[in-house]
Parts: structure tokens; C-alpha cells; sequence
């Protein structure tokens, strides 16, 4: 579903923030990235959608090509990868609907959606995906009315109208009060499961990681050097990707 | 930094008495002014209430320069303020754009009403070609640095939905600095406003030019009425528009 080869993100004048990363992620996976912060979990999450330009290498998102794709070919494959943001990235001023809507934005004839209409089908998909995150209810508040456990839900049903054949989400639970984590991580789980999206998850938190993930990789300074099953996440692998004391 | 404030106090000191010299400013000669003043004051009352309803017109056309004029430039200015945001536009937009803005910002309202009054005549009209020249740049710079203020968040959370340009600045951008455009708007329109109560001095329409005319035919009673006059309109529209502005933020 993802294939990433030879990815190196380098920023200028010295910074190499990744080197040399090859995954194939397949359908149906929940993949979970651990490590440190700066290890380069965002930016590879980044890359994969091309938020961030590589310096080389090649992602292939469910067979579309990414990197080296026009600027109209990029945006029609970024409509199949959600994504979700640790500080949720909703849109504050706007309604809770609204912003759900936006994840139909590269469905939709783009003059229209300027002066704010959606087809009517659009919006009942936006009201679907809230009722699935069980916000139904809240449509009409506005986005930074909502605690940080509902915006992430917000965001989940954003990233779910796009209907994404991928979910990419970055240290989602990361923002959240710790009971929060479970909710969301339980949702992000469910969306795996029900719906067979594949899902590339960023977590610091190892338990977090091995309670949900069907695959550990582990990053340290930009490269990887663990890719197997949680159950292969031994105490020696744990301090490889954190280095002396496990976070 | 410390060290050097003693000096920094001295060569500013220095220069600033440099300049009273240059600018012949002398409080001998300003006391000597005032009695005359006191007797300006004393000519102005009591105010000669028959020009009212000249006063008034004028006041409603000052008003009117500074309501259209803003209005004109809140829209002109918007995709110049969006091609002058370093976070938005691309640099051969940017540089020239910042640019073009800042050339036309460092003229005043009352220089451009000179100009327009020679190109379309006499009246409120080059008035309020004056106001959208000034306004229109000056509000294009404040909207781009809004722009440059914005939280990014959003914009990769719109741009990662595969959504255009176009849809980006809709749905990330604007929403987050609509609110600060529209209070930018309403504190030109005091600005404004009170721009607009001298344009009359050049012909460009408004109340200034009753002031203007009273004044040079020595009818101190009439200049005071449309003096009070406007006094109160720049009063009224501070107050109507610094209510709106705190609904906003």
C-alpha cells in the first residue's frame, strides 16, 4: 500500500533528518513508527505525502506515484491518505462540520467550495464520518469550543471524508490528557479493523505502541533499525531505538 | 548595551536641541502667542449655530468619502495583501509586490488628494480616490502581515486533503485571519475619517472645506460650529467602530 525507497530528507546546510529509509507497508497493516523525538517519525510521515520534499528516493502510495507527481497528480493522491496531526490542525473560527467538510475539498469542483458550497451528498458524508466519531451532536460548534480529545475526533472524521485508503497520523495522542489516549487510539484501531484503511502511526509511547500496532518499526536519527512485530520488541531493541533509558 | 546608554542619552539630547535650533522653536515667541490664541477662542463663541446645516452636509460627504473609500480599498487590498505574504506567494510575487506597497504607503492621503483634484476636478470624488490610494496599500500591508502570522496547522491539515491553492487560502488561510481584516478595516475607517476632515482644504470635498472657508474670511462664530461638528462625527464613528472592533476579537 505504501512503498518507500531510498528516502533521504535533507535540509539545508547540514541537517540530515532522514537517510536511506526503505518500508513497504502493506494493506491492512497498523504500523506504528517509535522513537525519540528528532529520531525523524514526523517528517517521514510527512514525506509520504509530500508535506515535506524529499532530497531523494521514491514513495508509491497505493500504486500512484508520489514522488515526482504534478502538482493536480499530487493533490488526487493525497485524497486517499488522511492525515492527523498531534495539535489537530482543525480550523478554529469555523464550525465542527465545516471543517469535516474539508476533508471533501479535493473531491469537490473547486470554484463552488471557494464561496463555501458542497454538494448536498458531500455534506451527508461529512455528517457520516461525525456520526462515526460520535459528534453528530456537535456539528455546529465551533471547532476550538470542543475539548482536545473531541478536535482529535473532529480530525479523525476530517482525515475519514477524504475516503483515504491510508491514514497517516502523527503523534496522535500526544496532545491528550493520558486517559484520552486510549479513546483515541481505541478509534484509530477500529477504523483499522472495520474499514481495512492502513494506518502509519507515530507514537513516543512504547506500551501505547505494542498494545495496538500489528507492526514496530523503530527510528533513530533517521534511519531504521527495527521492523518486526511488537512481539520482537525486546528490552535490547527498546533501548536501540531510545538509546540508554526507555521513554 | 548599559554601558552605552549614558552616550546614546548625550548624542540624542545633542541632536534634538540641534534641531529646536533648526526648526526656530522658542518658547518666548509661543508665550507671546497667547493672548492671540486666547482671543481666537474668544472670537469663536459663541458659536454661529446658522451654518448647522452646511456643517452637517459637509460632515455627511466627509463621512461618505471615508465609508467608500475604505470599503473600495478593504476589497483592492485583498489580493495584494495575499501576493505580499512571505508564507503564501512565491518570491518574484513577493518582492515586487512588497515593493510597489511600500512606494505607494509613504505618500499620505492629503498629498494623493493634490493630485486627484488636478486630474478629475474639484469635489468629494478625488477625495475618495485619495483614501482608496493610501488605504488600499496600507491595508494590503497590514492583511500580509497577518498572513505571515498565521498558524500553520491548518494549512498542512487542508493542504494534506489534496485541496488547491486556491481552496488552501479559503479554508486554512482565510478563516484564521478574517477576523484581523476586518478590524484592520474598521480602525481606517477612524484613521480615515479624520484623513478625510483636512481633504477638503484642497478641494477634494467635505467638511474640511467649510472650516477651510470660514476661517480665511475671518467668520470665527461659523468656523467654531463646524469645528464643534466635527469634533462630534469623529467622536461618533471612533465610538460605533471601536464597539464593532471588540466583537471581533
Amino acid at each position: 500500500m505504501i512503498e518507500v525507497a531510498g528516502l533521504r530528507v535533507a535540509l539545508p546546510p547540514a541537517a540530515v533528518i532522514l537517510d536511506n529509509v526503505d518500508l513497504t507497508v502493506r494493506a491492512g497493516e497498523f504500523l506504528v513508527i517509535l522513537g525519540r523525538s528528532g529520531a525523524g517519525k514526523t517528517t517521514l510521515l510527512r514525506a509520504i505525502n509530500r508535506l515535506v520534499e524529499p532530497s531523494a528516493g521514491t514513495v508509491r502510495v497505493a500504486g500512484t506515484p508520489i514522488t515526482g507527481a504534478a502538482a493536480a497528480e499530487l493533490r488526487a493522491a493525497r485524497r486517499r491518505i488522511g492525515m492527523i496531526f498531534q495539535q489537530f490542525n482543525l480550523v478554529r473560527r469555523v464550525s465542527v462540520l465545516e471543517n469535516v467538510l474539508a476533508g471533501r475539498l479535493g473531491y469537490v469542483a473547486p470554484v463552488p467550495s471557494v464561496f463555501g458550497h458542497f454538494p448536498a451528498q458531500d455534506r451527508a458524508r461529512a455528517m457520516d464520518c461525525l456520526t462515526h466519531v460520535g459528534l453528530a451532536h456537535m456539528a455546529e460548534r465551533r471547532a476550538d469550543t470542543l475539548s482536545g480529545g473531541e478536535q482529535q475526533r473532529v480530525a479523525i472524521a476530517r482525515a475519514l471524508a477524504q475516503e483515504p485508503a491510508v491514514i497517516l497520523a502523527d503523534e496522535p495522542t500526544a496532545s491528550l490528557d493520558p486517559q484520552l489516549t486510549g479513546s483515541i487510539m481505541d478509534l484509530l484501531k477500529r477504523i483499522n479493523v472495520d474499514h481495512g484503511l492502513t494506518l502509519v502511526v507515530s507514537q513516543h509511547q512504547l506500551e501505547t505502541a505494542l498494545a495496538y500496532a500489528t507492526r514496530i518499526v523503530g527510528l533513530r536519527r533517521g534511519r531504521v533499525i527495527f521492523d518486526g512485530p511488537p512481539s520482537r520488541v525486546t528490552p535490547p531493541v527498546v533501548r536501540d531505538i531510545y538509546g540508554e533509558a526507555p521513554a | 548595551m548599559r554601558r552605552r546608554t549614558p552616550a546614546l542619552v548625550f548624542v540624542s539630547v545633542v541632536v534634538l536641541a540641534w534641531i529646536a535650533w533648526d526648526t526656530s522653536a522658542d518658547p518666548v515667541r509661543l508665550a507671546r502667542g497667547v493672548p492671540w490664541m486666547l482671543e481666537f477662542f474668544r472670537r469663536m463663541v459663541p458659536p454661529d449655530l446658522s451654518v448647522l446645516p452646511s456643517a452637517l452636509r459637509g460632515a455627511l460627504v466627509t463621512v461618505e468619502i471615508a465609508l467608500l473609500g475604505t470599503a473600495v480599498a478593504a476589497v483592492a487590498a485583498l489580493p495584494l495583501g495575499f501576493v505580499s505574504a512571505r508564507n503564501v506567494a512565491a518570491p518574484p510575487l513577493f518582492y515586487p509586490a512588497r515593493a510597489v506597497l511600500n512606494f505607494f504607503r509613504s505618500v499620505d492621503t492629503l498629498v494623493y488628494a493634490l493630485v486627484f483634484v488636478a486630474a478629475v476636478g474639484l469635489g468629494p470624488f478625488p477625495g475618495v480616490l485619495a483614501v482608496i490610494a493610501y488605504t488600499t496599500t496600507s491595508l494590503a500591508k497590514l492583511y500580509s502581515e497577518a498572513i505571515e502570522g498565521i498558524d500553520r496547522g491548518p494549512v498542512d491539515a487542508i493542504t494534506a486533503t489534496g485541496a488547491t491553492r486556491l481552496q488552501i487560502l479559503r479554508y486554512g488561510v482565510l478563516p484564521q485571519v478574517l477576523p484581523l481584516f476586518l478590524s484592520y478595516v474598521l480602525y481606517r475607517l477612524e484613521t480615515n475619517i479624520r484623513a478625510a476632515t483636512v481633504l477638503g482644504f484642497v478641494g477634494a470635498g467635505g467638511i474640511g472645506f467649510y472650516l477651510q472657508t470660514y476661517l480665511r474670511i475671518i467668520d470665527y462664530p461659523a468656523a467654531s460650529t463646524v469645528l464643534l461638528v466635527t469634533v462630534a462625527m469623529v467622536m461618533v464613528v471612533d465610538a460605533i467602530s471601536s464597539r464593532l472592533r471588540d466583537r471581533l476579537v
